[in-house]
């Protein structure tokens, strides 16, 4: 069995994973990014796409729009402003990534409207 | 047939009782809210210490960092944000951080500094209006269960502002929920933002830090998002302090009608008792009369 490291996956409003993994994928504004145990320590921004979490006996996927990805000391941490775990392939968390960013979209269109009186 | 006075304190009852079940329908849903509001705030917190750490740490390794979000500019517009809650009937709890605020922006008027200011709820909007100032942009419908995209909106409103330079800095005045029996009127600064201090490294210097992009674009999308973070969780303290001190309100507003009620059926008892008195001795007198005739 790989060496594990441990995996937090946060976002404002809970913390959507956390546990041990063996590998980590994620796309960064750079590019995709793959960590096991023992990586450098590495901060990055998130694009919007999948981040797939093996812990040797599952396979979790991960919806991501935006964040950080810090890997410090053995733990990678993604902050990101919206998460999602998605049941199902990383077509499906690239599609769901997806509609996080347009409903994101959606919303600062919505402001634009705001400056609310009574 | 009852007297004028004892329908009157009938009536009188009959009013308090139903207000008293309003207001304990109120306290029990306030107290529900409560725990609602004081789980999100729980859970809001990891983010917040992820963020903070992150910050720390690219701090540190990115030597003496410079953005124009953390240097103090010579304060000469302020931004004052004041949050309130859409509703009353809270007690104590719109008042204390409208009368903190206010008497900040009388001193800062004193100090001949311009002010912009910056609404949330409905209540700080009314009471600042009343008052004549002009209030640059309200938020409303937030206060109840505020969500992460209404802090981003606040974030972004008063970034916006702060990057056009029409201010220098931002302060809010805001509720935090200490306990459930404590909640006390802050002042919170917000812009520049005070470099949360990095933890204690055990003597490995961050700069190992591989970055992707660059220190600088990390820094760059990391101070909003941590402004963003910031005026969530004020939010959510906010808003739970808003529930507990409803549902103070709330309960003593029920006990004040429980005695009042208890005073009201006593003086109706002692009516009524009035009442079957000048009856009997009405009756009597009248007997007597006729005997005696």
């Amino acid at each position: 069995m790989a060496a594990t490291f441990q995996v937090d996956v946060v976002s404002p409003e809970a913390v959507v994973w956390t546990g041990e993994a063996e590998l980590v994928t994620a796309r960064t504004t750079e590019g995709d990014i793959g960590i096991m145990a023992g990586h450098e320590p590495t901060m990055a921004a998130l694009a919007t796409g999948s981040a797939e979490i093996h812990t040797g006996a599952e396979k979790v996927t991960v919806a991501v729009h935006g964040g950080f990805l810090q890997i410090y000391r053995n733990q990678v941490t993604l902050l990101s402003d919206r998460a999602e775990i998605v049941e199902g392939g990383a077509d499906e968390a690239r599609t769901q990534a997806q509609a996080l960013r347009e409903a994101e979209e959606a919303a600062q269109d919505g402001d634009e409207g705001q400056p609310q009186s009574e | 047939m009852a007297s004028a006075e004892l329908r009157l304190i009938r009536r009188r009852i009959r009013s308090v009782q139903s207000t008293k079940k309003i207001t304990s329908a109120m306290e029990l849903i306030a107290a529900s809210r409560i725990v609602k509001a004081q789980a999100r705030v729980e859970a809001a917190q990891p983010y917040t210490d992820k963020l903070v750490e992150v910050i720390g740490n690219v701090g540190a390794a990115s030597g003496a960092a410079s953005h124009p979000l953390l240097e103090t500019r010579d304060n000469r517009t302020a931004g004052v944000l004041v949050v309130t809650s859409d509703r009353g009937l809270a007690g104590g709890y719109n008042s204390n951080v409208i009368r903190m605020a206010e008497r900040k922006l009388i001193a800062l008027k004193g100090e001949r500094i311009d002010l912009r200011l910056y609404c949330v709820g409905k209540k700080s909007i009314s009471y600042f209006r009343y008052r004549g100032y002009q209030i640059e942009r309200a938020f409303l419908g937030v206060t109840d269960t505020p969500g992460y995209g209404d802090a981003r909106a606040i974030a972004n409103t008063i970034l916006n502002d702060y990057a056009q330079e029409t201010i220098d800095s931002v302060g809010a005045y805001t509720t935090r929920y200490v306990s459930a029996l404590t909640q006390t009127a802050v002042e919170w600064p917000l812009l520049p933002i005070e470099p949360p201090v990095a933890e204690e490294t055990d003597g490995t210097p961050g700069a190992a830090y591989t970055y992707e992009p660059s220190p600088e674009a990390i820094l760059n999308r990391l101070l909003p998002r941590y402004l963003e973070a910031s005026v969530f969780g004020m939010l959510l303290e906010a808003s739970a302090s808003e529930h507990a001190a409803r549902r103070r309100a709330m309960k003593a507003a029920t006990e004040a009608a429980e005695d009042l009620t208890k005073i009201l059926s006593r003086q109706a008892n002692q009516a009524r008792q009035a009442e079957i008195t000048t009856e009997i001795s009405e009756i009597v007198g009248g007997a007597e009369a006729l005997t005696v005739g």
